[in-house]
């Protein structure tokens, strides 16, 4: 399923008419996801989604109420427009009720539609997986991969007249080979490519069959604080945990890392982490190509998050910059989000390291205590130790502890920035120019024989 | 009738055009439940199935389905569109608003392999056209094959399933719903020293019509509710939130009930302000009493999830991970102490996990998992059971949604009590010399094979020379899994039992929630290390 800029405003047009309130929303989003899952050398799953649906929302003054339906025909939308009007004019005021965006929003431009990556379908998919598995065998690995696209369209429409609409298409390729005797794992991956051309299985399972292979037989080593590198994948997850506290209400309201010493107070214009922190939203950035669309229609903008270090910018939600007398920001944390990287390979940073781990994987990160962003998770599929600049010994996986705010300070060598996903799953848009990065003192407090 | 997606658009798009998808049934089906075996789904799916085998399937099925959410969010007083403290909330939008989505998804087996595809258009033209999808996905992916699809056999059923339950939630008025959530932020926030209180609830309906070629015709309507309160207190730079929930449970309107949520605010505002104050817990080797409350994420994450047989066979690899368990281990792993008694049962009476099929059409069972502290059983379907020399699966099939493809997904995974006469909470709290009492769910993460677990909670409460102290706070544990289970000392009597539903639970690839229950009794586990996380 694809649906045109003209197939949409027809739809939202025909709901904005059917629906009688003082303001009415519409948001739609529609399209394809389809996937291609294989585990033990053979597809597991091997699917399409198709789906479609709006969000209807109504306002009788500061009252409002949302239903959602799946279904555009004439029975159906009146069923989900006279529900929304029901439930809304029997709700309380919501004194957080903000007034509809009006246009003209001026969107960036995106194109971030590429045919050859709409038109990805499940005999190109085979064949990736043929690939992939012919060299799982001759190396004599178990590959287990996954294989997703997603061509969507996201549109916002409302009765002062904006219309937003935005159509992507990407796919991933992502490895996990096992050794057959459970003792070695290795990951590989490419993550939210707008050019399927992009994607290299060979390369990809290259790189997750000799992990497995080198990672076989782990020994165990003692817990304690660590040099690491982080290949991307785990530092796009790592770095992740820091976006969660940038939301400006939660700090304002006294509950989070970036709260100041008094209620009301935030610590943007300090220097919490190091020199080499630059974090921000790029819009139609040329390789992550994401949505110029914010909260609630406006128009996402560029942001600096941190810059060298210092917090720049919070990101304050309509309602909230509105009590704070300050400017929405429009785009949240995670929208096309660059990391400033450096010059020094994955390589070189292990020649420069005199004991040290290699990471190629963080798995099950979950908050400990917010205040502090204190996270656990664990690594996974690929662990190695490093001494005097030498891989010497796959290693047992660890548990860590550790905090985002520490591990900003420590950061000692950076790559070259590389789009990885940041979420734990692949399924939803996420993905981040995100470097390497060596860390110095990273936490890890005990051992798992897991593989 | 329109014939295709684009030419609906385009009708639909004119506006004021009268068009109806329907056979006089869609808008029917759109504003009010399906119950009962009327309907074109029959027929429709019967043809379905004879298209797929013209085709050259050797399985196939089609599963109608209709989701209604709803979920309600509290904040000191005020409806918000913000969600709650909950996993999910069945995916319900928050803000009060109803979602309802209906579709229909298509599974086969062409050249012995998977192919699925899903539509939310309902219509036979449509299915014909997802029916065509699905089989040439399949054909399309034979090239990869390494070896066939095998699926265990099962009977045909002609049969319909509800939940028990007593007041359907979509007919309850809003203003009685928002009442008891309203009641319950006013009640904690008589305690002048919080800063937020949050009540939240989320209802859902699953309808479910599955036609397989084996024969079936099965509907299910199932009803899903979770609940809860947070208060949040902040004293000397320490912000902490005391959470109060149930859980979730399949059910009616009557879980918000009793649930009584204004009847813990008091205490759940006291306990979040002494939290707030608490001092860090001691590092060190400690006794641990458990709630049950608590218990139920500590046996989701290091029972049910490796005994998944999906997990134990490579399935997962790429995703969730793979087991420490070994198929080689039935019969042989000694799991944890003799008092370690685990059973998977998909016919509990408000488990979330309790339903009348599975999406395979396997029949709701029973059946043990750990028995006396030795694994003698796993979590099977009809795809995996042969890997396990089973000839019959166990019925753990299940899709979160019409348009998601269904896989392996645990049922309610639960510990059975101790014995009458066992030892209550009191007399294990007694027997503690130093402990900790630990109750709720709060952090939690587990290895890719599940060995190694760190978990938090929501309440801790020191405990010296068998008396409940103080609460303290900034606590975990660590766990590795059977050393943590051969230390379980004492498990409550049955009049102790509790179960505790889970409204989320992430697998697969593409990501899908479950929703199983664990129920215990209160257990005693000895010599835990407590607190790492922080040291």
């Amino acid at each position: 399923m694809s649906y045109s800029r003209e197939e949409v405003k027809a739809i939202t047009d025909k709901i904005l008419n059917m629906a009688k309130a003082d303001a009415v929303e519409v948001d739609f989003q529609g399209g394809e996801r389809s996937a291609t899952r294989y585990a033990n050398s053979s597809i597991t799953a091997n699917l399409i989604e198709h789906d479609q649906q709006v969000s209807i929302t109504v306002y009788y003054g500061q009252k409002s109420a949302s239903t959602v339906t799946h279904q555009f025909d004439d029975a159906s939308l009146k069923t989900a427009i006279e529900e929304a009007q029901i439930l809304a004019k029997r709700k309380p005021d919501n004194p957080e009720t903000m007034p509809l965006v009006k246009p003209p929003q001026n969107y960036v431009p995106v194109d971030a539609v590429i045919d050859r990556t709409v038109n990805f379908g499940p005999a190109e998919r085979a064949a990736m997986v043929k690939k992939s598995l012919d060299i799982c065998e001759k190396k004599g690995v178990v590959g287990a991969g996954y294989i997703p696209k997603l061509h969507w369209t996201t549109a916002r429409a409302n009765s002062e007249g904006l219309f937003s609409y935005f159509r992507y298409a990407e796919a991933s390729f992502i490895l996990t080979c096992r050794t057959p005797d459970g003792t070695g794992s290795g990951w590989a991956g490419q993550t939210g490519l707008k050019d399927v051309n992009l994607i290299d299985p060979v390369s990809i399972t290259e790189t997750a069959a000799n992990k497995a292979l080198k990672s076989q037989k782990p020994r165990a080593i003692e817990p304690g604080d660590y040099t690491v590198i982080l290949e991307p994948r785990p530092a796009a997850r790592f770095l992740s945990l820091l976006m969660t506290a940038m939301d400006a209400r939660s700090a304002e309201e006294g509950r989070s890392f970036m709260s100041g010493a008094e209620r009301g107070q935030t610590k943007v214009g300090q220097k919490l982490f190091g020199d080499n922190v630059t974090i921000k939203s790029v819009i139609n950035h040329p390789v992550l190509r994401q949505s110029p669309i914010g909260e609630d229609g406006l128009a996402a903008q560029d942001v600096t998050w941190i810059e060298k270090g210092v917090v720049k910018n919070l990101y304050y939600s309509r309602y909230w910059a509105q009590k704070a007398g300050k400017a929405p920001t429009g785009t949240p944390p995670g929208l096309s989000m660059v990391m400033d990287g450096g010059t020094t390979s994955v390589e070189d940073m292990i020649k420069t390291t005199k004991r040290g781990l290699l990471v190629s994987f963080f798995w099950y990160m979950r908050p400990v205590e917010a205040m502090s962003i204190l996270y656990t998770g664990m690594t996974r599929d690929g662990l190695f130790l490093i001494e005097n600049g030498e891989i010497t010994a796959p290693v047992q996986n660890f548990r860590w502890n550790e905090t985002p705010v520490v591990g900003l300070n420590n950061i000692s060598a950076l790559g070259p920035p590389q789009p990885m996903h940041t979420g734990e799953a692949y399924d939803q848009p996420g993905t981040a120019m995100i470097p390497a990065m060596r860390i110095e003192d990273f936490t890890m407090t005990s051992v798992s024989p897991a593989v | 009738m329109a014939q295709n997606r684009r030419e609906f658009l385009k009708v639909a798009g004119a506006a004021g055009a009268a068009w109806s998808l329907s056979d006089a049934w869609l808008a029917p089906v759109s504003a009010q439940s399906p119950k009962g075996r009327t309907g074109p789904w029959r027929t429709w799916g019967t043809d379905a199935l004879k298209q797929a085998r013209g085709l050259g399937c050797t399985y196939a099925d089609i599963r109608f389905g209709r989701k209604r959410s709803q979920a309600l969010n509290v904040r000191n007083g005020q409806l918000t569109s913000a969600g709650g403290f909950s996993f999910g909330g069945f995916g319900a939008v928050p803000g009060g608003g109803i979602s309802d989505t209906f579709g229909f998804g298509v599974r086969v087996v062409h050249s012995g392999v998977w192919g699925f595809a899903s539509s939310p258009i309902v219509s036979a033209d449509e299915i014909g056209r997802i029916v065509q999808e699905a089989t040439a996905i399949a054909k399309a992916s034979a090239m990869a094959k390494r070896f066939d699809v095998k699926l265990a056999p099962v009977p045909a059923y002609d049969e319909f399933y509800e939940t028990p339950h007593e007041r359907d939630p979509f007919e309850v008025p809003l203003e009685e719903k928002l009442a008891v959530l309203t009641d319950a932020t006013d009640a904690i926030q008589k305690n002048k020293q919080i800063l937020f209180a949050t009540a939240q609830v989320s209802f859902s309906q699953d309808w479910k019509f599955l036609v397989t070629s084996e024969g079936s015709f099965i509907e299910q309507s199932l009803y899903y509710c979770s609940c809860g309160t947070s208060a949040t207190a902040r004293s000397k730079g320490q912000v902490k939130t005391r959470i109060y929930t149930p859980g979730a449970s399949t059910a009616g309107y009557e879980f918000l009930v009793k649930a009584d949520l204004k009847g813990n605010a008091e205490r759940v505002a006291a306990e979040a302000v002494e939290h707030s104050l608490a001092a860090p817990v001691q590092t060190g080797l400690k006794d641990l009493v458990l709630k049950p409350s608590h218990i139920a994420l500590t046996m989701h994450e290091i029972i049910a999830h490796p005994t998944e047989l999906d997990r134990i066979v490579g399935y997962e690899a790429n995703y969730a991970g793979t087991s420490f368990v070994k198929l080689s281990d039935l019969g042989k792993l000694k799991y944890g102490s003799p008092l370690l008694n685990i059973y998977a049962d998909r016919t509990h009476v408000g488990g979330c996990g309790t339903v009348g099929f599975d999406d395979d059409g396997v029949k709701s069972q029973r059946w043990p998992i750990i028995q006396e502290g030795r694994l003698v059983g796993l979590q099977t379907n009809r795809e995996t059971a042969h890997y396990m020399g089973e000839t019959e699966s166990r019925g753990c099939t299940f899709a979160n949604h019409w348009r998601n493809y269904p896989f392996l997904r645990m049922p309610n995974i639960q510990m059975e009590p101790g014995k009458p006469g066992s030892p209550s909470i009191e007399q294990m709290i007694g027997d503690v010399k130093d402990g900790v009492l630990v109750e709720g769910s709060g952090s939690f993460s587990i290895d890719q094979q599940r060995y190694n677990g760190q978990f938090g909670g929501n309440a801790f409460w020191e405990i010296k020379n068998g008396k409940v102290t103080r609460m303290v706070t900034d606590f975990t544990y660590n766990a590795i899994t059977t050393d943590f289970w051969a230390n379980l000392d004492a498990v409550g009597p049955p009049e102790s039992w509790e179960h505790h539903g889970m409204d989320g639970d992430a697998k697969g690839q593409p990501v899908q929630s479950n929703y199983p229950s664990h129920g215990s009794s209160p257990c005693l586990i000895r010599k835990v290390m407590v607190g790492a996380a922080f040291s």
